[in-house]
């Protein structure tokens, strides 16, 4: 099975597509390096090490490192990812390439106008700006643009669904009866559990911030914005995470020497993300005054059954890696360690995500418990946090899952192994240092979202170390992730204008140890799963959503907020539902 | 025992031209032909090329899984009373609801 030819390369067999895929990971790596270029800029601003904006600037480049890098970077990459797995596992091209590049315009034409509208935001006279921060909810408004923006590069990703979606229904007619591939069961499930999701931050960005940004209604409801961005605010994590999963459990044990350890659990476990991720969002909102306690502990509870994909992904991309050292002679408890090809860039960056994804899964058990949440909320430790997940298991495995897909669609050999390899453990101990620092500096008490955590008669206080030493390693932290950045944007640079090579990469993926064929056939049954999704999210979200309305003055505010109660929000739902009962009755009778 | 990975794109083409899509060389090939011509550039993705054995799923037993799990739950676990015994509670009243 090892050496098995995949049919030619992926560039000559699919040019169309990776032409696309191209264009995708181009925009992505355009927005990583100038949002990592922002992050280094406030990792030294705010540790007081080098101060080169005015720090009411600080506000601009953050919104445009969180959204060109949390949005843009992530959503574009795993677009090209997708459009690849899509392609390569029903093993045939897009239905219409030009629908894939009106997705491609319509998501890079959303993403250039978001962008022009927080860059205004330093050029004091332009009256255009959008320091709202990723989190764009009210009562902080943005100009117009930047929701515009916003809402065209949504509906480029629904586009862009819809191109897989018929690529599978294309595939289905000529294939009745068998299982979806893997890879195209993880896209599809990712994308369902992403419409699910984006309809919250459709209705709030077209309904109430549009409007409100564009003078035609005076005031919005504030908790019903925020509440709505995090409806969508979580399961966009898992729309960062799942791409890279789909790269764990189908590219990693390929790069370890192994193979898949059972296909069914992926399935498994992407089908517990479609369900889990959207009935969550509230666990953000632990400190809002505005949500009744109950709600917040559903939230959690939800969130706390979420931890089990996480875990059932640890033990079998972890078994699968095994599987490929003990194929590479590996032996012992431990020492199969060592018989792993680390000095591959792809396997090395993706097994250093990993493991720094397992620390993220610490941290974040915390945020997500409802009481111990108080003790971070807020604090540097949240951003500590998410550099772990978004920022390393996420974007170290799509660096290095870069230097084993681009030269599929490019044609060309990586420009550097070595270079490579450099690159992925700079950002792995570059994280190190400035994770590990946010989070002690978090539990000292020191705030996010601040351009200046100094503060006058008043001293931090950590129990081991001190503050200064804390604020070097984030600054000498967010200087090596930009080197690494660099390094990277260097190395794919040159790889893409390498000679073409007849054999740019080992591309082949091997069969799992244990295929789906033995399990049960309803895994598959999409529309079920949509449904059930569906209904989960009704039941987490309906009484919170109508206590909001109610207590925050309606749809569009203008009232003063009361504190929320569970009773409120049933209230609510018993009146309309009542009203809307008679009403049918009115027009029966 | 650890391949050097920087000489198996060398090793793979050699392979892959000479048993045209049979079984990979194996170990003592491949560590030859890496110390002997060290290669101008290698490509990603070629461990499959160090494989010395293939194990099926019934000669697999993820042991060394098991062992990295429970060291991780072990940290987890002590991490977490740590947070909320020590950093938590030991920090006075906090006012829930």
């Amino acid at each position: 099975m090892a050496t098995a030819s995949g049919g030619g390369e992926f560039v000559d067999k699919f040019p169309d597509e990776a032409a696309v895929i191209k264009a995708s990971f181009l925009i992505a790596f355009v927005s990583l390096g100038i949002g990592a270029f922002f992050g280094l800029v406030q990792a030294l601003h705010r540790t007081n090490v080098l101060r080169v904006i005015d720090s009411a600037d600080y506000y601009t480049m953050l919104t445009g490192h969180g959204v060109l890098l949390a949005i843009v970077f992530t959503i574009f990459f795993l677009c090209g990812v997708f459009h690849w797995a899509v392609a390569r596992s029903l093993d045939r091209p897009a239905e219409s390439a030009l629908f894939s590049w009106a997705w491609v315009g319509l998501m890079t034409t959303g993403a250039v106008l978001a962008t022009i509208a927080i860059l205004g935001g330093f050029v004091p006279n332009l009256g255009m700006s959008a320091d709202v921060l990723f989190t764009f909810y009210a009562p902080l408004q943005a100009h117009p643009v930047f929701y515009i923006g916003l809402a065209m590069f949504i509906v480029g990703t629904w586009l862009s669904g819809a191109d897989w979606f018929l690529s599978y229904r294309a595939w289905r007619q000529d294939h009745p009866d068998e299982r979806i591939p893997l890879q195209t069961f993880m896209v599809l499930t990712t994308m369902i559990m992403w419409y699910i999701s984006t309809l919250g931050v459709a209705v709030s960005v077209v309904f109430f911030l549009i409007p409100w940004s564009l003078g035609l209604i005076e005031s919005v409801n504030p908790l019903l914005t925020r509440t709505l961005f995090w409806y969508f605010g979580h399961p966009i994590v898992y729309f960062w995470l799942m791409p890279a999963y789909l790269l764990w459990y189908t590219v990693l044990p390929k790069l370890a020497g192994g193979r898949l350890f059972s296909d069914p659990l992926a399935r498994v476990v992407f089908l517990l993300f479609l369900l889990l991720s959207t009935p969550v969002g509230i666990h953000h909102q632990y400190l809002d005054p505005g949500i009744a306690e109950g709600f917040k502990f559903i939230a959690m509870t939800n969130t706390m059954f979420l931890l089990l994909p996480s875990l059932l992904t640890a033990f079998t991309v972890v078994a699968s890696v095994e599987h490929g050292a003990r194929q590479r002679g590996g032996k012992g408890y431990l020492r199969w360690l060592g018989a792993l090809p680390w000095r591959d860039p792809a396997f090395t960056g993706m097994a250093l995500a990993g493991a720094m994804f397992a620390a993220g899964g610490f941290s974040g058990m915390i945020n997500a418990g409802m009481n111990i949440n108080y003790l971070i909320h807020n604090t540097l430790w949240v951003p500590g946090h998410f550099h772990l997940t978004v920022g390393t298991a996420v974007a170290l495995t799509m660096m290095a899952g870069s230097y084993w897909l681009v030269p599929q669609v490019t044609g060309t050999k990586l420009y550097s192994r070595p270079i490579g390899l450099l690159q992925v453990i700079m950002w792995f101990v570059g994280m190190v240092f400035m994770s590990n620092a946010m989070h002690r500096a978090g539990l000292a008490g020191i705030p996010r979202r601040t351009a200046e955590p100094q503060y006058q008669n008043f001293e931090f206080l950590t129990p081991i170390g001190s503050i200064f030493e804390l604020r070097v390693q984030i600054a000498l932290g967010g200087t090596l992730l930009f080197l690494s950045v660099v390094l990277f944007l260097f190395n794919i640079l040159l790889t893409s204008l390498g000679e073409e090579s007849d054999r740019p990469v080992d591309s082949h993926l091997p069969e799992p140890l244990s295929g789906p064929e033995g399990s049960p056939r309803i895994l598959d049954n999409l529309a079920m799963w949509t449904g059930i999704a569906a209904v989960l999210v009704v039941l987490a979200y309906t009484l919170p959503l109508a206590g909001i309305i109610q207590n925050g003055g309606g749809l569009f505010g203008g009232g003063l907020p009361v504190p929320a109660t569970v009773s409120a929000g049933f209230d609510l739902v018993l009146t309309t539902v009542t009203s809307a009962f008679n009403t049918l009755w009115g027009v029966v009778a | 025992m650890a391949v050097d990975s920087t000489a198996e794109g060398a090793a793979s083409s050699a392979a892959r031209t000479s048993t045209d899509g049979g079984v990979p060389a194996n170990a003592d090939s491949q560590g030859d032909s890496g110390q002997a011509d060290p290669p101008v550039d290698s490509i990603v993705g070629t461990a499959d090329d160090g494989i010395v054995r293939e194990l099926g799923h019934d000669d697999f037993d993820p042991v060394g899984t098991l062992v990295l799990v429970l060291i991780y739950m072990a940290i987890l676990i002590g991490m977490w009373v740590f947070m909320y015994f020590v950093e938590f509670l030991g920090r006075g009243l906090t006012v829930v609801g």
